[in-house]
């Protein structure tokens, strides 16, 4: 029994307008959708979501249906039970994160210090802004605030579209491992829009290419993607490990599934600047790229 | 010279409250509607929740004298069932201030719930929340601020209502007689004092809701 089957037909604005055709199976982790604005991954989430009607196809989670254009079933949105974050206007501005995270709780255990809220909100940092308003926090607190809550209510797939578009790069490296973090510790699988390559091999299992309104081709993401996403994705993830005061220490590397660890000398003087990375390997020379 | 009487005071009170209690969930329903449903008339609605702001109001009471009076077909059904007779009671001014106060009401609430993001009300449904739940959750707390706008408006307007009360409930003392209607008669009545004390009442109460309006000024959401 897969997490996810669909094969959609989606059309929007009339005869002039605009069809997506989608075909997607996952089982677990996050499949993204990739492909480049317009080209129809935000309108397959919300067909997945309910908030549009196919035209045809199908939609099954978890082995229920929850759309067949054939059998004439359509589930609503709100009896779906599927986490949904969108891009923008995620939070409910009127009330606090803890409000937020426990608002699709059942009305008896809608609490601020339920268990599962408040297990949520340590696990993406936000324990000290439980009784925030949404309007104080920044846009990498908010979209953790919009996960937390997606995740409160238990879905069985989260719908994520573009949640980190418009938050700066600083922020986003360290956003995608606490969202990557949380979907693996939960084990809810996740559905994940993005036209942004490095975002989509740091989060990806499996990845879909949209190419002309349609789903192309299915694969693992750092092997369908160009080499450049793949460097600068290996930069933003180093980190040193061990000893910083002595400037020697032990840097580890991950790329893709693969973690080189070995001894570091980290020149004086660098400060916040980009730090350029040599690698060598023992006997021969081979560069590196840069990171911060 | 008579000394003002605080029974116009109190009806002028209690029948725009009223009248804004049956036109709340009127006009909010009406707004949502307007604001959410893409139909065939649309336009044709937008225009006639407006009318009865551009229309003078004796062309409004002179309609509700048609539609309710003893020989409409409202005030006559009223009358053979319910022995209800509406014209020249308290009744008749509230439903004058009523339509009165719908085009403020739909019109300030309207532009507030446009502005609740749809992705907003998306999220609510995947939380489970049913189509009533969003609105009184997501879309209702999110655009308070022009819908409180809009009953404060709305109130505003139905307390200071003249013209369609007076050929619809009349000028009867101390059971029709609005501070509206007292000013007019104690002007003519060459009671200047008396006529002045509720003109103060009325620029007060006015003067607070404008104040009130102006501070609920929808503002926008940001999260």
């Amino acid at each position: 029994m897969s997490a996810l089957e669909a094969r959609l037909t989606i059309a929007v604005g009339g005869a002039d307008g605009f069809s997506v055709e989608a075909d997607l199976a996952h089982d677990r982790g996050v499949l993204v959708l990739f492909g480049p604005s317009g080209s129809g991954k935000s309108l397959t989430l919300q067909a997945l979501a309910g908030l549009i009607r196919p035209q045809r196809g199908f939609v099954r989670v978890g082995g229920e249906t929850l759309f067949d254009s054939d059998r004439r079933i359509d589930v609503p949105t709100h009896r779906r039970r599927l986490g949904y974050v969108p891009q923008h206007h995620s939070l409910f501005p009127f009330c606090s994160v803890a409000r937020n995270v426990s608002f699709g709780l059942p009305r008896r255990e809608r609490r601020d210090d339920h268990p599962r809220v408040k297990r949520l909100l340590e696990e993406l940092g936000l324990a000290h802004l439980a009784g925030a308003r949404p309007a104080s926090l920044s846009g990498g607190e908010r979209q953790r605030v919009a996960l937390a809550r997606a995740l409160a209510v238990e879905p069985r797939l989260v719908l994520l579209d573009e949640p980190f578009s418009s938050i700066d790069g600083e922020g986003r490296g360290a956003l995608r491992e606490a969202v990557r973090a949380t979907l693996d510790r939960h084990g809810t699988p996740a559905v994940f829009v993005t036209h942004d390559a490095e975002e989509a091999i740091a989060l990806g299992d499996r990845m879909v290419r949209y190419r002309r309104g349609a789903t192309a081709e299915t694969g693992d993401p750092s092997a369908m993607l160009p080499m450049a996403a793949r460097l600068s994705l290996c930069a933003e993830r180093v980190r040193v490990v061990t000893d910083s005061a002595a400037h020697d220490g032990e840097i580890e590397i991950a790329l893709d599934n693969a973690r080189l660890r070995g001894p570091a000398t980290v020149l004086p003087g660098a400060g916040a600047a980009p730090v350029r990375l040599h690698l060598r390997r023992a006997g021969d020379q081979k560069g590196g790229g840069e990171g911060r | 010279m008579t000394a003002p009487d605080s029974f116009p005071v109190l009806l002028s009170l209690r029948v725009a409250a009223v009248a804004l209690a049956v036109v709340a969930p009127i006009g909010i329903a009406v707004a949502w509607f307007q604001a959410r449903r893409d139909y065939r008339g649309r336009t044709l609605v937008d225009a006639a929740v407006l009318l009865p702001l551009v229309l003078p109001p004796s062309v409004i009471g002179y309609f509700l004298v048609l539609l309710c009076g003893r020989r409409g077909p409202i005030g006559a059904w009223l009358l053979e069932w319910f022995d209800i007779r509406l014209i020249f009671t308290p009744a008749a001014a509230v439903i004058a201030s009523a339509v009165v106060a719908l085009p403020m009401l739909v019109k300030t609430a309207q532009p507030a719930i446009e502005s609740v993001p749809a992705d907003l009300e998306a999220v609510g449904r995947s939380l489970g929340l049913g189509p009533a739940a969003v609105f009184f959750r997501v879309t209702l707390p999110a655009a308070w601020r022009g819908v409180v706008a809009g009953l404060v408006l709305g109130f505003a307007r139905a307390i200071g209502e003249f013209g369609a009360t007076l050929m619809f409930a009349g000028n009867i003392p101390n059971r029709t007689n609005t501070m509206p209607l007292e000013i007019f008669a104690a002007y003519q009545a060459g009671d200047d004092d008396r006529a002045l004390a509720y003109v103060v009442m009325l620029v007060g109460i006015s003067c607070v809701v404008v104040m009130l309006a102006t501070r609920l000024n929808p503002r926008e959401v940001s999260a």
